[in-house]
């Protein structure tokens, strides 16, 4: 009978430098955190650079790890930082690029790698649909509104929360958070009587 | 009173929330009822993405492994950056050989950007005596006493308005007083006065200097 081990055993081998115990800590979050990257990002492939450079990090600092929160919660806060960064490394690298560059970058392949199934049932077909409308309209939104909404509705932080890892005013926060939904909004709901629209698409499922 | 602009608000927080007590807000309110369909329909395609959208099992396993990868390289470099710490905290001598080999990396710089290459030996001689030179430099810098300041005595002409007073002591015979007050001011006759002259010993000079020369 295999019994799995706590996340404080786990995290007190890899901190004597133990990779194993370290990758199956990563395994037990690895999903969240790389669904937080691959809503924030635009394509799969940043997804998946920014959530293992997430783990690097925390390979790293885990030394510092105090058993003072939840594991999850400290990993949080260096993923919230590291997309901070990976934020302002990115305005800096795409300087010279217009915006309508930046806007279409949807990887082509990225909905076919996200579903297992690769079936043509009307609900695969919504899924894929749902998946290209919701990324491209979360990739409308500036990074702080994009990373401040997958926090309150995803994480289910609270504003202080929020605030408090993203170093500003809980008031930016609140208003990042209603300015996402009222774009999400206009772009994936424009009008609730459409017979053919998503919204309509979503009710039946 | 109901205000829908302040009830899009509340209907986003309760959405977030979790939906209830949206009806208490609506207020029979038609406009907000439909945005509270409207936004209610946009969170649910972002949950409903949350719940399916996930990668295969199979990009699963590759993006362990190559996490584990990543992470092997990270713990190999780290312990190749401690071990190389260790050997060189080991290897401390202090000493002639010591310092030849802090300056061996700046010099090989040197040589290497310089056009002129240059041997080493030349090298580090080269540097001790300009090292040498400017430690002479700045230590004759500072033990050079400091010089009083150089002053110059110019000689300048101050016009002085010079007045020069002269207090003369007039004698007259007291049995024949003059007439009028004019008479006494007139010099005596020469016979008179001359007999009786006896001349003073004071002079008194009135000097009055700081006058400009226009000074009146």
């Amino acid at each position: 009978m295999i019994v799995s081990e706590s996340d404080s055993d786990l995290i007190r081998r890899a901190q004597a430098e133990d990779i194993d115990a370290f990758c199956l800590l990563a395994e037990r979050y690895a999903r969240r955190i790389h669904l937080l990257a691959s809503h924030y990002c635009r394509n799969l492939q940043d997804a998946e650079d920014l959530s293992q450079e997430v783990w690097l990090k925390v390979y790293q600092a885990l030394g510092s790890f105090r058993f003072d929160s939840s594991f999850y919660t400290w990993l949080r806060r260096i993923t919230i930082n590291t997309f901070l960064n990976h934020r302002r490394a990115s305005f800096f690298r795409r300087q010279g690029q217009t915006t309508a560059v930046q806007l279409v970058q949807i990887d082509s392949e990225t909905p076919e790698k996200f579903f297992e199934s690769q079936s043509s049932s009307p609900e695969n077909i919504y899924n894929k649909l749902l998946f290209e409308n919701v990324v491209s309209a979360l990739a409308e939104l500036t990074p702080s509104q994009r990373l401040s909404f997958l926090l309150r509705h995803y994480e289910g932080m609270s504003y202080e929360e929020i605030a408090s890892a993203m170093n500003c005013s809980t008031g930016t926060v609140k208003k990042g958070v209603w300015r996402a939904i009222g774009k999400l909004r206009a772009r994936l709901a424009p009008d609730t009587e459409e017979p053919e629209g998503l919204t309509s698409l979503a009710n039946e499922y | 009173m109901h205000n829908c602009k302040d009830a899009k608000e509340q209907l986003t927080e309760l959405l977030l929330d979790g939906n209830s007590g949206a009806e208490e807000v609506l207020d029979h309110c038609v406009e907000c009822r439909a945005e509270l369909e409207a936004l209610a329909a946009t969170l649910r395609m972002t949950t409903r993405l949350r719940e399916t959208a996930m990668p295969s099992e199979s990009y699963w396993t590759s993006y362990h492994e190559q996490l584990r990868e990543r992470l092997t390289e990270s713990f190999h470099a780290k312990a190749q950056r401690l071990r190389h710490a260790t050997a060189q905290r080991k290897e401390f001598k202090p000493g002639l050989g010591f310092l030849f080999a802090f300056l061996r990396k700046p010099l090989r710089l040197c040589v290497k950007t310089f056009l002129w290459r240059v041997p080493v030996p030349l090298g580090v001689a080269l540097f001790a005596v300009g090292f040498v030179f400017a430690l002479f430099a700045i230590r004759i810098a500072r033990t050079q006493p400091v010089q009083p300041p150089v002053v110059i005595h110019v000689p300048v002409e101050v016009p002085v308005v010079q007045e020069k007073t002269v207090t003369r002591v007039v004698y007259r015979d007291r049995q024949r007083p003059l007439k009028s007050a004019k008479r006494s001011v007139v010099v005596p006759t020469v016979q008179n006065t001359f007999a009786q002259f006896k001349p003073t010993d004071e002079v008194k000079l009135t000097v009055i200097k700081g006058g400009s020369l226009n000074e009146k």
